[in-house]
């Protein structure tokens, strides 16, 4: 391992771009020479990618490749070159009835589903990609079996590279399948979600009924502007500022409160440690959509909190003050009250979690120093602000910055409490389908489920990604110094 | 002196404790409690309820009607739950176990690319791989779920990486040196000394389909109430025109599928500090 840590601390010096630049100019420079001084096998692998193997005798090997071969051709001919050559258009007969004088009937005729061509369309185009790819790649290592064979060397037979698969190339073994499921479900899925946020596909341009097509920067545009019949600007801002302010209060309430009630909990003074412990955990083992929709029904206007705050006289007190207008606290129809309800019970919901975190980080703080400190003459805020949080920050910043981001995208909380409850009064917000405690992510969802707005939430897709990777790559560069990979091994 | 502050400290600590508990426990009372009580719908005028029944868990159980089919959602849930978990787990020991103990071409593209495709909303890819299932046939299949859910599993890789980080590489190296492959080694040196983190993924994945709504929402949507998880048919039990009649049901079916998932979250507990805190704590 010590030779392999040596030789990953010489990589990272590189630049990871100019590494990456430089392995694709090696990668042609042999395809090229293999071309230029390939014998007849190597050439012969230009058209059928199995020659070269046979020439070499790996039988086996030239046929998986050769028939590999075959199939991405046939799948191309027949259903990649169709969806790739209206890609540029993405269809353009749309859906009608057209009479049919042989059966003398109106029938459906053969339209183009714009969809369909965009979802075939990329994912073909990448297969033909990846088999470029392959072809390339074979193509240089029957030239390197062509070395191999003229300098004498041996020429592993089938089954040696079989084992080779579980050796040396254990990694393709492991990762094949995992990568793909990333590539099926994760990849292709945001490539053709990307492609959507240029085109005008929306509730007026529904396939299979209609097409829909490409608009170039127009939605990013109409996601700037406000105007009479456009309000998606006014929404996007308010609702970017609500989730920035959300994120930044859900993270650090959580974070703080979880710390503190830590350090209550494995205080000296505190007895029966475990049975308060338990009490908080209990609270999150019950699975959060239950709790949550709970929630909602505990906090509605004429539920039982209601019902208490208004027996105990906290429903007149806060109307004596003006808070409220109505005989009921608003706790999650009201933009202000809703979103101070929401903050709080997120921080029910995530205070046990951080809890659990910052204990076994406390547990593991060296007693040493606080008590050099205490010696010190320290007292104990002293060392909670100089001891104990840069050594939480140290473990959990990471964690923190993730935190972060999944807050932007936190879904559940929002959705779950607000859903059916909350309506908007503000008739800009419900223009562009938007209500004030939305974050983008549920606004985005909402654009989808109920308006089948998808180029809109595809650009606000973007957005979140680009908000997201800017937190990221701000957080990591400047506030958390260091990669801890290796140190353990 | 000393000691009469200590005892007011120590007493002023756990009234704090105390007041916190309640109101973190009070909901969850609640819900124990609403499950427990003789009337169908909401009561919002008392905590505890005036009479105590156990017919919301009798007729959870065993009265399915067009609205309430908990065993059917439990079921469909608990299948879906079973094959994600072997496929999920599989995937990220095998994407972790060469991300952390193997060294090619590629590794830390890969990683970055990782980092990067979680920065993406999770819906995002959703609309589209609903469409993708539609064209194929597998939205509204119990099969489709299992996809979703397990598909993209190794990108959640890091937890068990970290948790391979900390094994000592000495004892791989032994096993090299000793003749055995790397597959053998990956099977009989370091799986059988990982079962911290195995239990942490099997448990993770699991759950995955318990607790998740978004998914199973956009997935499943044909409203068909047989086919549905745990999750959607609960939270449909809450649509307005149904809270009435159904919401005492509603909570003990909530009771019900927490017990399980509560024993799971207590065993995961401990793993859950450790994966999060990159495995910085011992203890």
């Amino acid at each position: 391992m010590g030779a392999c840590m040596s030789e990953n601390v010489k990589l990272k010096k590189e630049n990871p771009a100019a590494e990456f630049f430089r392995s694709i100019g090696i990668f042609f420079k042999e395809f090229g020479e293999a071309v230029a001084k390939g014998d007849w096998g190597v050439k012969a692998s230009l058209v059928v990618m199995g020659a070269g193997y046979w020439k070499r005798k790996q039988i086996v090997k030239g046929v998986l490749v050769t028939l590999l071969e075959i199939a991405v051709i046939l799948y191309t001919v027949l259903i990649g070159i169709p969806y790739i050559s209206q890609l540029g258009t993405l269809g353009t007969v749309e859906r009608a009835m057209v009479y049919n004088p042989e059966t003398m009937k109106n029938e459906v005729n053969d339209y183009d589903n714009s969809l369909l061509i965009l979802l075939f369309g990329v994912i073909s185009l990448f297969f033909l990609v990846v088999a470029l790819l392959l072809w390339f790649a074979n193509v240089r290592n029957t030239y390197r079996l062509q070395k191999l064979a003229e300098s004498g060397k041996h020429i592993d037979t089938f089954r040696e590279d079989c084992s080779a698969m579980l050796n040396d190339k254990f990694h393709f073994t492991l990762l094949a399948l995992p990568v793909l499921g990333v590539i099926v479900f994760n990849v292709m899925p945001l490539i053709v979600m990307i492609c959507i946020a240029f085109t005008n596909y929306d509730q007026n341009h529904m396939p299979p009924a209609q097409l829909f097509t490409w608009v170039g920067l127009e939605n990013f545009k109409s996601l700037f502007t406000t105007s009479l019949t456009m309000t998606f600007g006014y929404t996007f801002w308010r609702i970017l500022g609500w989730t920035l302010l959300w994120a930044v209060l859900a993270t650090f309430t959580t974070y703080f409160g979880g710390i503190i009630l830590a350090l209550m909990i494995n205080s000296k003074l505190t007895k029966a440690k475990k049975v308060w412990r338990t009490i908080f955990v209990a609270s999150i083992s019950i699975p959060q959509f239950v709790t949550l929709l709970l929630l909602r029904n505990f906090f509605a206007n004429n539920g039982i909190a209601n019902t208490f705050c208004a027996s105990v006289g906290i429903t007149d007190f806060l109307r004596d003050l003006g808070w409220i207008t109505t005989d009921y606290i608003p706790f999650l129809t009201d933009p202000v009250w809703a979103k101070i309800t929401i903050v709080v019970i997120n921080i029910w919901v995530g205070v046990p979690y951080l809890m659990l975190i910052a204990t076994g980080v406390l547990m593991n703080i060296p007693e040493e120093l606080k008590e050099s400190a205490k010696i010190d003459g320290a007292n104990p805020f002293q060392i909670f602000r100089k001891i104990t949080m840069p050594y939480m920050f140290f473990i959990t910043g990471p964690y923190l910055v993730t935190q972060f981001t999944a807050n932007i995208n936190n879904f559940n909380v929002i959705y779950l409490l607000t859903q059916d409850v909350y309506t908007t009064t503000d008739q800009k917000l419900a223009a562009s389908n938007g209500k004030e405690i939305d974050l983008l992510v549920t606004w985005l969802y909402r654009l989808t489920s109920e308006q089948y707005n998808y180029k809109m939430a595809s650009v606000i897709g973007i957005c979140v990604f680009i908000v997201c990777a800017v937190i990221t790559l701000f957080a990591f560069n400047f506030l958390i110094k260091g990669d801890k990979e290796e140190t353990f091994q | 002196m000393m000691g009469k502050r200590k005892i007011i400290n120590s007493v002023l600590m756990h009234v704090a404790l105390a007041v916190l508990a309640i109101i973190w426990i009070t909901p969850i009372v609640w819900l124990v409690v609403t499950s427990f009580s003789g009337y169908d719908g909401m009561n919002t005028s008392r905590f505890f309820p005036e009479t105590w029944s156990i017919r919301n868990y009798t007729r959870v159980l065993f009265e399915s009607d067009t609205v309430s089919q908990f065993p059917v959602w439990f079921k469909n849930t608990l299948l879906i739950a079973i094959f994600v978990c072997l496929i999920s787990t599989s995937f990220v020991l095998m994407m972790s176990y060469a991300m952390s103990c193997m060294r090619f071409k590629g590794r830390k593209a890969i990683m970055n690319a990782a980092v990067m495709l979680q920065l993406f909303p999770g819906f995002l890819s959703m609309i589209a791989i609903y469409f993708i299932l539609k064209s194929v046939n597998l939205t509204n299949s119990h099969i489709g779920m299992i996809l979703v859910y397990s598909g993209g599993s190794a990108l959640g890789y890091l937890v068990a990486k970290g948790f391979f980080d900390t094994i000592p590489a000495s004892l791989r190296e032994a096993a090299y040196i000793e003749g055995a492959s790397e597959a053998r080694t990956f099977l009989t040196i370091v799986l059988p000394l990982s079962k911290p983190i195995i239990v942490y993924t099997v448990i993770n994945s699991f759950l995955m389909p318990w607790t998740d709504f978004v998914f199973a929402k956009i997935i499943l949507n044909s409203g068909i109430s047989t086919d549905w998880t745990v999750a959607i048919g609960l939270y449909n039990m809450l649509n307005r025109t149904l809270i009435p009649t159904y919401f005492s049901r509603f909570c003990a079916s909530g009771v019900l599928v927490g017990i399980p998932i509560g024993i799971l979250f207590v065993i995961m507990q401990k793993f859950y500090v450790e994966g999060i805190t990159g495995g910085s704590v011992k203890g």
